[in-house]
């Protein structure tokens, strides 16, 4: 056998950007044939998801007033964003940890940062056919017509970046499973249910209203509100200063939570 | 090679890959001493064996390794690296098979062990040419395209296998590496594990399967209670037990152990089975005992045979090993 001469061994440690993109690459490759099976699957129910939404809140009303119309439609796409990055993303890790396939997928010699970003990217897709299906049933069902701007690029990709890594690091900082998989169903009532995200702050309690400033998630429908309308949107900037500072919050706890060993 | 040279430290010229761990010591809240001051070497192309029955602590001192654990005293050094300080350096030379399943439900075969050699540095030709030879050699073609979801436990075990070493590190670490694989296929995945050695990978194997680490490591470890308590060569291992002849007893269920002659040494109890060491001197005498157990009903059956690393392994840990003639 040739294979007996040669050392095929890896002979040193590899660094740097050449390495760090390689790394991203492969990862972002395996979490998509990963996910491949479910991927459909999330899709459909995200579509369902928003949809419902989008239609359901209608329901509420005898004529839903276009401004309430507008907030829902605006609101959907970071609810979409929400479920894969913040939802479904820690979800699945608790799984790998059930199943005790962590420890194997934690070993893998990639940079910590690109096994970031490659979930990153991953949850990035999986949510995009979604919010595009979300918009649409909404602009079918209350004949919106969305001034689509090329904010609506950062705002999405901040959006997603900063779910991403706010569930990236529960689901890695947190050891027990079943934990974690609490910890986002009570997300889903407290993100969906009493956060700006489908309706005006101003709607809220004041004490309610005031504690969701300080989240990111109705900044997040700010500045994706803003992205998709002319003049709805008030005080993006600080929206997107608040977003991404969760965003980087959150990607520093998932670098201290990914270097952490037991 | 597509792997770059990078970051050897300054000024050395790496020759000596030999893995090394050195008092090294992991306490759990405080109290529990999962891995006791253990100082161990594995030269470069060894196959060196873990062996220590379940909570013996193998697991974990692998995991330090690997840069799972952090060890709470000691160092793991590997060539001039030192793997404890630098997880990112010990993920890149050290490969990983977890005893756990690998997550690979959705994969092809070929495409799991594909993905996971580039993931760990290869070239995309030299990873579909060792891939295929691995599926070759360990009989893995008709699964070649197979989802991960619909393989049995021992397939999944050898695709698990062939991830882990399509482009491995300079140490390779199996965690009971045969563990659901049939009988032939474990020979052919033994072979694997020789050629990774002659390649110039250090193996560390984590077994409690003596009899099949006996015939294929350079050099073990037995690990009882966190504590290395043994090492050396199957045959080093042995010597202390030249010239006698291991007397091994079933005794019926629900029966107490008899009273021993003398001449018999070194009694472990181990369920049904009664393990004993005689001298050869006294096999007449002890085939003479052991039928006369079986005659009154105490046993059902006896063997005389050479003393093997099980029995160094039941000697100094009181249990049989998983690979042994019965389990415990």
């Amino acid at each position: 056998m040739t294979e007996l001469a040669t050392s095929v061994t890896a002979t040193g440690v590899r660094a740097g950007a050449g390495y760090w993109l390689d790394s991203y690459r492969a990862l972002t490759r395996w979490h998509l044939a990963g996910l491949r099976m479910w991927l459909m699957l999330l899709t459909v129910v995200q579509v369902l998801a928003g949809a419902g939404f989008v239609l359901g809140i209608a329901l509420f009303f005898d004529h839903i007033p276009a401004t309430a119309a507008l907030y829902v439609c605006t609101g959907v796409p970071v609810v979409n964003l929400m479920i894969v990055g913040l939802i479904l993303g820690p979800q699945l890790v608790a799984e790998q940890k059930l199943q005790q396939s962590y420890e194997f997928v934690r070993s893998l010699p990639v940079p910590r940062t690109a096994a970031a970003a490659a979930w990153y990217t991953v949850c990035l897709l999986a949510g995009l056919p979604a919010v595009t299906v979300s918009l649409l049933i909404a602009e079918a069902r209350y004949g919106i017509s969305f001034s689509l701007s090329p904010a609506i690029v950062p705002a999405v990709a901040l959006t997603a970046f900063t779910g991403t890594m706010m569930g990236y690091a529960l689901s890695h900082a947190v050891p027990n499973p079943m934990v974690t998989q609490l910890v986002t169903q009570l997300l889903v009532f407290v993100v969906f249910g009493f956060s700006a995200i489908l309706f005006p702050a101003g709607q809220l309690p004041a004490w309610l209203a005031s504690l969701n400033w300080w989240f990111p998630f109705e900044h997040m429908a700010v500045i994706v509100r803003a992205g998709l309308t002319a003049g709805l949107a008030t005080g993006i900037a600080s929206s997107y200063l608040i977003v991404a500072g969760w965003g980087i919050a959150g990607a520093a706890a998932s670098a201290w939570a990914l270097g952490r060993r037991g | 090679m597509a792997v770059s040279m990078a970051a050897a430290p300054v000024g050395q010229s790496v020759t000596d890959w030999s893995f090394r761990a050195e008092g090294l010591t992991k306490v759990y809240g405080g109290t529990l001493r999962a891995n006791d001051a253990i100082t161990l070497s594995v030269r470069s192309g060894e196959v060196y064996g873990l062996l220590g029955p379940n909570g013996a602590g193998k697991t974990t001192l692998v995991k330090q390794a690997i840069g799972l654990l952090k060890p709470t005293a000691g160092r793991i050094m590997l060539g001039p690296y030192d793997l404890v300080a630098d997880p990112g350096a010990a993920r890149q030379l050290c490969s990983y098979l977890p005893q756990a399943p690998m997550p690979i439900d959705s994969f092809r075969v070929r495409e799991a062990i594909e993905l996971t050699g580039r993931i760990r540095g290869g070239d995309r030709a030299s990873v579909r040419r060792r891939a295929g030879e691995l599926i070759e050699a360990l009989d893995l073609g008709d699964w070649e395209h197979t989802m991960g979801q619909r393989l049995s436990g021992g397939i999944k075990r050898l695709v698990g296998f062939a991830m882990v070493t399509v482009w491995p590190g300079r140490v390779v670490i199996l965690d009971e590496p045969t563990n659901d694989v049939d009988p032939l296929r474990r020979r052919l995945l033994w072979d694997r594990i020789r050629l990774l050695g002659q390649r110039g990978c250090s193996v560390l194997l984590v077994t409690h399967n003596v009899m099949e680490a006996e015939k294929s490591v350079d050099r073990l470890a037995i690990i009882s209670s966190g504590r290395l308590i043994a090492e050396g060569t199957p045959s080093s291992l042995k010597a202390a037990d030249r010239g006698n002849l291991r007397l091994q007893v079933m005794l019926l269920p629900e029966t107490a152990t008899p009273a021993l002659p003398p001449w018999i040494r070194q009694p472990v109890r181990v369920g049904h089975n009664l393990i004993t060491v005689i001298d050869e001197a006294d096999a007449t005498r002890g085939i003479g005992w052991a039928a006369d157990l079986v005659g009154r009903g105490v046993a059902e059956e006896y063997a005389l045979g050479a003393t093997t690393l099980e029995d160094v392994y039941v000697r100094l840990t009181g249990h049989i090993s998983s690979g042994g003639n019965h389990d415990d």
